[in-house]
């Protein structure tokens, strides 16, 4: 394999810089060769490998370290430990217009970059219509920098870059910030790239976009590796650990009201669920679900299953009084649901199962409890739910 | 990528800083070039006044010279060296917009300071030379060729001071203000405005060790009398500006990973 970046043990301490006496107290260390001891540390223990070819995309929260593992990726940071190797023509577009000189005209900044890329003036003579045909600013060209909009900015700092070939694009989440047209063209532009042999970096929010342009994924967790490999599985996961850290607080809420009501669940779980592990299915599978009720005047109960997303947005509900089911009765004051969703149609992500008991009139919801689950695979379909569908001529 | 093709990068990315600078620092307004010319000339001008109407400067007895280009030969390259060597301890501080967003080796920015500084004052001295020429000193023309590589010299040690406080400045803000009185000290205990044969005796052992001295020592042998007087003193000193202005390299590169962390 080509390797065209190597990380091996990348950590990143920025050291504390604030006060005069602690910016003397690093001079003096780093003067005798030592290593910041204190400070925040924003990467611990990174191995990376960037294959020729391949298009990875960084993934994780605000803060998690993707912007600073870059810079360290492109050599604009040295790490405080770890080595970085790199083998390969980088472009990289960290920042709107970094390096750009808010007092030049968009021109200079031009030559100025693409000096940096290493294009040679008669090179970027050559490659200048190209330029300016892509960032399609017209007359702005000449006009200094700090009077561009952002938008503005990132078309130019992208058309330098388009014209400068490189082996290995890295981008933030610049792209964001252009107008629909020319995401799209730099989308359009990306994916030639990529399909021309090129090697793509690329940190997103957009699951969407990752998942477009991406073939890997690599989830950045407070600093640290969370999870490494195709990027479906590990954008699902990501998503499904979003999810569910929006809905753990609204769950626990529902829960609290729950507590020593009349008609409660006694268990609520999936029939096949084996170990601890959340359960996992696979489009098209069939879920068996079991549902007691304690009913304390021993009356039947009525019983309800849903499915909501892992953020608590529901997809799908029944309940059982509406289609004049009735409960087995286990013993006295037990009574029990068994219901199977065949062939469940839920697009890849993660869900609960939601149970809940209500008295046996059907008007108030007592208790509820939750099972959590995903639904593996990948597509490309957006929703929550796969429609039949067929396109017609 | 081939070192090659890094060494052509750094080069067209060095050749674009200079001329960068040179823009912003002297080409920045409306009149433009004509001041290249009209500054130096001014400044002459002042000082002629000055020193010797006012201060009536007087000459060493055996110097058959005008204060104006005795003094004129050894200010513009004073100029050249001690604006150099200001502007660019500023310059790692003031180029947040280029650390730590694009990778580059940071010492360009302190040497493309310095040679821009050195190449619009050495138009300016040039400039300078005609005039005396035309107002009746007569210059040794011939000598340029040795003061050339004499003032490529003075720029390496410009560059190495320049490295020196660039890098020191980021972490000890505090030298921004040390460093201008530092160099009017500097500018006072060199014989530029004086000969040096007006300093005592003691004194002048010491001042034989100020690099600055021994430069515009030779400049005024090789321009205004003709002198050619490079000895084992200047291999010696070829030497040690070349050691130093490495050791500040080195001393740079420790820290230039780290700048950011600081900026």
């Amino acid at each position: 394999m080509d390797s065209l970046v190597r990380m091996e043990g990348v950590s990143k301490i920025y050291p504390r810089v604030h006060k005069p006496r602690e910016r003397l107290q690093a001079f003096g260390s780093l003067l005798l060769g030592r290593k910041p001891a204190h400070g925040a540390k924003v990467l611990s223990d990174i191995h990376l490998d960037v294959v020729r070819g391949q298009s990875l995309g960084i993934i994780g929260e605000n803060g998690a370290g993707k912007s600073t593992l870059l810079k360290v990726l492109t050599g604009v940071i040295q790490p405080t430990h770890g080595r970085v190797m790199v083998h390969a023509n980088i472009a990289a577009m960290l920042e709107l217009g970094a390096g750009f000189q808010p007092d030049f005209s968009g021109m200079e900044n031009v030559r100025m970059k693409a000096s940096l890329m290493g294009l040679s003036n008669k090179e970027l003579d050559a490659r200048l219509d190209e330029i300016l045909d892509f960032a399609d600013i017209g007359e702005y060209i000449h006009e200094p920098v700090k009077h561009y909009s952002s938008g503005m900015v990132v078309r130019l700092g992208f058309a330098v870059i388009t014209a400068c070939r490189p082996d290995l694009l890295i981008t933030d989440e610049v792209l964001a910030v252009g107008d629909e047209s020319f995401q799209k063209k730099c989308i359009r532009w990306i994916e030639q790239f990529l399909k021309n042999g090129g090697t793509l970096l690329l940190v997103s929010h957009s699951m969407y976009v990752v998942q477009k342009l991406c073939q890997k994924a690599l989830w950045i967790h407070d600093g640290k590796v969370a999870e490494f490999g195709d990027v479906f599985p590990v954008t699902q996961a990501y998503l499904a650990w979003h999810e569910k850290r929006q809905a753990k607080e609204k769950e626990q809420r529902v829960r609290a009201t729950g507590e020593g009501s009349y008609y409660r669940i006694e268990q609520f779980q999936l029939l096949e669920q084996q170990g601890d592990e959340t359960p996992s299915f696979a489009m098209g599978d069939s879920l068996d679900i079991e549902l007691q009720i304690y009913s304390p005047d021993d009356r039947p109960p009525v019983g309800v299953v849903g499915i909501v997303r892992a953020d608590g947005t529901p997809v799908y509900g029944v309940v059982s009084d509406n289609e004049n089911i009735q409960p087995v009765k286990l013993a006295d004051n037990q009574y029990r649901f068994r219901l199977r969703f065949t062939d469940i149609r839920l697009l890849p992500g993660s869900y609960n199962l939601s149970g809940h008991s209500m008295d046996p009139e059907g008007v108030r919801v007592f208790d509820m409890q939750q099972i959590a689950f995903t639904i593996t695979g990948s597509t490309q379909e957006v929703g929550f739910i796969k429609l039949p569908h067929q396109w017609l001529d | 990528m081939t070192l090659g093709n890094q060494k052509k990068i750094e080069r067209v990315f060095f050749q674009n800083l200079v001329i960068r600078q040179i823009r912003q620092d002297y080409l920045e307004n409306l009149t433009g070039f004509a001041w290249l010319i009209l500054q130096p000339l001014i400044f002459l001008a002042v000082y002629a006044f000055v020193f010797s109407t006012i201060f009536k400067a007087r000459m060493p007895q055996d110097v058959d010279i005008g204060f104006v280009p005795y003094l004129a030969i050894a200010f513009w390259p004073w100029t050249a060296f001690s604006e150099a060597v200001l502007r660019a301890s500023n310059s790692i501080t003031s180029s947040g917009s280029l650390i730590g967003k694009i990778a580059f080796a940071a010492e360009q920015i302190p040497l493309a300071t310095v040679t821009a500084t050195f190449i619009m004052h050495m138009i300016g001295y040039l400039t300078v030379l005609i005039v005396l020429q035309l107002m009746g000193t007569s210059i040794h023309w011939f000598h340029l060729s040795l003061v050339v590589p004499l003032m490529l010299l003075m720029w390496l040690f410009a560059c190495g001071i320049a490295l020196f406080t660039s890098a020191t400045q980021v972490f000890v803000r505090d030298l921004a203000q040390i460093m201008p009185p530092l160099m009017t000290l500097w500018f006072f205990t060199t014989p530029i405005l004086y000969a040096a044969s007006y300093l005592p005796e003691s004194v002048q052992a010491i001042a034989r060790w100020n690099p600055m001295a021994w430069f515009i020592a030779r400049l005024r042998e090789l321009l205004l009398f003709g002198e050619i007087n490079f000895g084992g003193i200047a291999l010696a000193m070829a030497l040690i500006i070349v050691v130093f202005a490495w050791l500040s390299l080195r001393f740079f590169r420790r820290f230039s990973g780290h700048f950011e962390d600081f900026l």
